[in-house]
C-alpha cells in the first residue's frame, strides 16, 4: 500500500491498513492538510516504511507496484486516471477537503474550516457562545476512517469482480451525511436546528459531579433506571414525569433538572459508573487520556500499544481498532529510507 | 456497467437505533444485500423516536429512519420466540455477515451468542458493536454517541476553556462506529477469501472513538500532558477563530438567522493576505508569536469585519485570496451549499409514504461503479416474502403461519413514541 500523504487523513487510514497487514510504503510530501505535528507523526508513523521522493514521476513509479495507494494531495496532484488506465487492477482512494470536483475544489482548509462546512459544529456548543470545534483533529480523522473503509471496500471489490476503482472522498461530505437527525429534520420541512449546548433536556445533558463531569442521555425506556439510580421511587411514582409529553414542558424539565443536577453534584465519577451499570442506565463520565492509559478493562483488552519514537522515548497509544483478525504493533516510527531500497522491494516483490 | 465492489454480499442486520444501520448503510450503498431484521414487537425505535402526530403509519414514514437505511430489505422476526430465532439461523445460514449493536449481554440472552451463530455458519463474518465490547467490567455499560464521546477522552478535549467538557451536537460516537465497523465487515470478508472461515469481532465503539485522539494519547504517555480546551483556537495557527457574520440573506428559519465563518492563518503569508484584506497592511508583519500574543485583539478586528459582511461572501473572498476560511454551515445552509449542489450530493428519491426531499447520496464515490442510492428505507416487513420466501424458500402458508403468530408483521405491535 502506498501512503502519499500530507495530512492526517491518509496517514491515518494507511496506520491501520499496516496494523492489519499490509506493507505500507509511506512517501514523504508535502501536502494540503498537513504537515503532521510531532505527536502526530508518533501516533501515525510508526509501523510504516517511509521513503523520500524526487518529484510526482517517483510516485507514479511506485503506485505501478502498489495494490492500493491512499492520498489526500490537491486535486490533480496525482494523475489517478493515468495510473488507473495503466493498472486497472489498482485501488486509489482520494481524500480532499470538499472532492476533485466543484467550485471549492481548490479551497484551502485547516482541520477547523474543514470541520465547519460539515454542519457538525453548527450544532455543537453553547447557543449564547460561538459554534464549537470538537477537539483534536475530527474533520481529518473522519476522513482518515472513512479512508479506511472505503479503500477496503475497493481493494474487495477487486478481489471479487477483477477490478480496482478510483474513490473521490470529500471530507465536506464524510461530515455532512452524518448529522443524525438534523439535516434530514430540515430537509423535510423542520425548523433550521442549532446548537443546544451540553444539556439539551434533564435526561439527556452533562451535569458536574464531585470529581469532574458527567452524563445522562436517556432514551424513554431507561428513564425509570434514571429514577432508580438516583435512587428517587416518588419519581417513578410521579405520573408527570413517566409521561414523556408532560416531561418535555420546560416547567417540568427544569424541575426534573434540578433533580439530576443534585444527584450527579452528589456522586463521583466512579460511584456513577457503578450506578450506570446496575440500573443499565446511559450514564458516562468526563475521561481524560491519561485516565484511558491506566484504564484496567483496556488494558485486558489490549487496547493500547507501545511506539518508540525514535528519540528514544516509548509513547503508549490506541491499537488496534477492532479486536478478530491479528494485528501487528506498529513498534517504532522508522527513519526515512532511500527510494532505490524501496523501489527494489517492490519491484522484487512484484515479479 | 461496472459492479458495485459489495455486491453478491449478504448481511444479516440485527443493528438498531444508528451506529449498526450507519455501518449497514456504508455496506448497502455499496452494493451489500442488507436484511434489516427487526421483530414485530422490539423494532428499530429510530422509526418512531421523532413523533409524528397524526401521521398514519409514522414507522414508515420517518426522516431519520429513511436517512440510513436507504437501500436495505426490511424482515421482521420476533427472535424471542423459538420459531423466530429458527428462522433467524436459516438466514444466518445464507448470509456473509452478521452484524449487531445490542449492549453486550442481549445477543446472549436470545441465546443468540457468537458461538450459536459460528455454528449454524462457520464461514460468517460476525461483527459485534457493543458500546464497550463483551468484555471487561465496562461492558455492563449502556452507551449512546454521547456516552461514547465523555468515555473515549473525545469530550475532555473539546469547550471554551473554562474546564467543562463539550459533547458535539450528534451522537459522534454512532457514525464513527458505524464508519468503521462497515470496515470491519469487509476485512473480514478480505481475510475469508484466504481462510475460508469466517471470524467474530468485538468491536467496542468507545475503543474506536479513542483512536481518533491517538496524538493526545502520545502527549499524555510522553509527557504526562492532560488535555487544554481551546475553544475555536488552535495551538499551531495564529489567528483561528469562529466569527460572526451578517445574518443571512436566505431567509430560512428566520428566528434561528445566524453566521458564522471559520477562519485560520496557517502561516505568516495567510496573515499577510488577510491583514489586506482588512485595511490592515500596518500589522502583516506581524509574525506567528506576536500573533498569538495579541490573538485577542486580532480577533476584534477580524470580528469587526465579519460582522459586516454576508458569510458566504466573506469565503469566497477570503479564498480567491488563499486564506482558509468556510462558513459555519448550518442544517439548512448546508442543503444549499453550492459545493454541495455541484457535485449532486443531495438527490431526491421517491418514497410510498413520504414526499420528497433532499437527501444525502453515497459519500464514497466510486468513479468507476458510481454508487446511487437506489432506494428508499424500507417499509416495515416489506421483504418478508421476498427474502424468507425467496431465499429461504418457506412458503405462502408458512409465512402465513408466522404472520398469525406474530413472529413476522408488517406493523409494529403497540408502537409508540421510541
Amino acid at each position: 500500500m502506498l501512503e502519499v500523504g500530507g495530512g492526517i487523513p491518509a496517514a491515518f487510514a494507511a496506520r491501520w491498513m499496516a496494523g492489519y497487514g499490509a506493507e505500507v510504503v509511506r512517501v514523504e510530501t508535502d501536502g494540503p492538510l498537513g504537515p503532521l505535528s510531532a505527536d502526530e507523526a508518533v501516533y501515525l508513523l510508526a509501523g510504516k516504511r517511509r521513503t523520500a521522493v524526487d518529484g510526482w514521476a517517483d510516485v507514479a513509479d511506485l503506485a505501478g507496484f502498489a495494490d492500493i495507494v491512499i492520498e489526500d494531495q490537491a486535486p490533480g496532484t496525482l494523475d489517478v486516471a493515468a495510473l488507473r488506465a495503466a493498472r486497472p487492477e489498482l485501488c486509489v482512494v482520494s481524500v480532499t477537503p470538499f472532492g476533485q470536483s466543484g467550485p471549492y475544489a481548490g479551497y484551502a482548509v485547516t482541520n477547523g474550516v474543514a470541520f465547519a462546512m460539515g454542519g457538525i459544529m453548527s450544532l455543537t456548543g453553547d447557543i449564547e457562545r460561538t459554534p464549537l470545534l470538537t477537539g483534536g483533529s475530527a474533520a481529518f480523522y473522519l476522513g482518515g476512517i472513512n479512508a479506511f473503509t472505503a479503500a477496503l471496500m475497493a481493494y474487495y471489490g477487486r478481489l471479487v469482480h477483477g477490478e480496482g476503482d478510483w474513490v473521490d472522498l470529500s471530507l465536506q461530505e464524510c461530515a455532512a451525511g452524518m448529522v443524525e437527525l438534523y439535516v434530514p429534520g430540515t430537509a423535510y420541512g423542520q425548523p433550521v436546528q442549532l446548537r443546544t449546548g451540553n444539556h439539551v433536556r434533564a435526561v439527556w445533558g452533562i451535569y458536574p459531579c464531585i470529581d469532574g463531569w458527567a452524563g445522562a442521555f436517556c432514551l424513554e425506556r431507561q428513564i425509570r433506571g434514571l429514577f432508580a439510580a438516583m435512587d428517587r421511587p416518588d419519581l417513578a411514582a410521579d405520573a408527570r414525569m413517566n409521561d414523556p409529553v408532560q416531561r418535555a414542558t420546560p416547567e417540568l424539565d427544569e424541575e426534573l433538572t434540578a433533580h439530576v443536577y443534585a444527584f450527579f453534584a452528589g456522586h463521583t465519577k466512579a460511584e456513577l459508573l457503578d450506578l450506570a451499570r446496575r440500573h443499565k442506565v446511559p450514564i458516562g463520565v468526563a475521561t481524560t487520556p491519561a485516565e484511558l492509559l491506566d484504564s484496567p478493562v483496556l488494558a485486558a483488552r489490549g487496547y493500547f500499544e507501545s511506539v518508540e519514537t525514535g528519540e528514544g522515548s516509548t509513547a503508549r497509544v490506541p491499537g488496534r481498532p477492532f479486536p478478530g483478525l491479528g494485528w501487528r504493533p506498529s513498534g517504532a516510527v522508522s527513519a526515512i529510507g532511500e527510494l532505490a531500497a524501496v523501489r527494489s522491494a517492490w519491484s522484487g516483490a512484484g515479479s | 456497467m461496472k459492479r458495485l465492489p459489495l455486491e453478491g454480499v449478504r448481511v444479516a442486520d440485527l443493528s438498531m437505533m444508528w451506529a449498526g444501520p450507519f455501518a449497514t448503510m456504508r455496506l448497502a450503498d455499496l452494493g451489500a444485500e442488507v436484511w434489516k431484521i427487526e421483530s414485530p414487537s422490539a423494532w428499530d425505535n429510530i422509526r418512531t423516536l421523532v413523533p409524528q402526530p397524526g401521521v398514519e403509519e409514522p414507522w414508515n414514514s420517518a426522516y431519520y429512519f429513511n436517512a440510513y437505511n436507504r437501500n436495505k430489505k426490511s424482515v421482521t422476526l420476533d427472535l424471542g420466540k423459538p420459531r423466530g430465532r429458527a428462522v433467524f439461523l436459516d438466514l444466518v445460514r445464507h448470509a456473509d455477515v452478521v452484524i449487531e449493536n445490542y449492549r453486550a449481554d442481549v445477543l446472549d440472552k436470545l441465546d443468540l451468542g457468537w458461538e450459536v451463530l459460528r455454528a449454524a455458519n462457520p464461514r460468517a463474518v460476525i461483527v459485534s458493536m457493543a458500546a464497550f465490547g463483551k468484555s471487561g467490567d465496562d461492558a455492563a455499560l449502556v452507551g449512546f454517541g454521547p456516552v461514547i464521546e465523555l468515555m473515549s477522552s473525545l469530550a475532555a478535549r473539546t469547550g471554551y476553556g473554562d474546564g467543562e467538557p463539550f459533547k458535539t451536537g450528534i451522537s459522534f460516537g454512532d457514525p464513527v462506529a458505524g464508519t468503521v465497523a462497515a470496515g470491519a465487515v469487509v476485512l473480514g470478508l478480505i481475510a475469508r477469501r484466504r481462510s475460508g472461515e469466517g471470524c467474530v469481532i468485538d468491536l467496542s465503539q468507545r475503543e474506536v472513538a479513542a483512536s481518533l485522539a491517538g496524538e493526545a494519547f502520545v502527549a499524555a504517555s510522553l509527557r504526562g500532558e492532560d488535555p487544554v480546551h481551546r475553544a475555536n483556537r488552535s495551538d499551531r495557527f495564529a489567528p483561528q477563530g469562529c466569527y460572526r457574520a451578517a445574518p443571512s440573506r436566505v431567509e430560512r428559519g428566520d428566528a434561528h438567522d445566524e453566521q458564522w465563518l471559520m477562519l485560520s492563518c496557517r502561516d505568516d503569508a495567510d496573515w499577510r493576505r488577510l491583514a489586506s484584506l482588512l485595511g490592515r497592511d500596518d500589522l502583516a508583519g506581524l509574525d506567528t508569536k506576536a500573533r498569538f500574543e495579541r490573538h485577542d485583539e486580532l480577533d476584534e478586528l477580524i470580528g469587526a469585519y465579519t460582522r459586516a459582511h454576508d458569510a458566504q461572501a466573506l469565503m469566497e473572498r477570503f479564498q480567491a485570496a488563499g486564506v482558509p476560511a468556510g462558513r459555519v454551515l448550518d442544517t439548512g445552509a448546508v442543503l444549499d451549499d453550492p459545493q454541495l449542489l455541484a457535485r449532486g450530493f443531495w438527490v431526491q428519491l421517491p418514497h410510498p409514504r413520504m414526499r420528497r426531499y433532499k437527501q444525502f447520496g453515497p459519500v464514497y464515490r466510486f468513479v468507476e461503479a458510481d454508487p446511487q442510492l437506489r432506494r428508499h428505507s424500507p417499509l416495515f416487513g416489506e421483504h418478508n416474502a421476498e427474502v424468507l420466501g425467496g431465499v429461504l424458500g418457506l412458503s405462502a402458508a408458512e409465512l402465513a403461519a408466522l404472520t398469525e403468530a406474530a413472529i413476522i408483521g408488517d406493523a409494529p405491535i403497540n408502537p409508540g413514541v421510541g
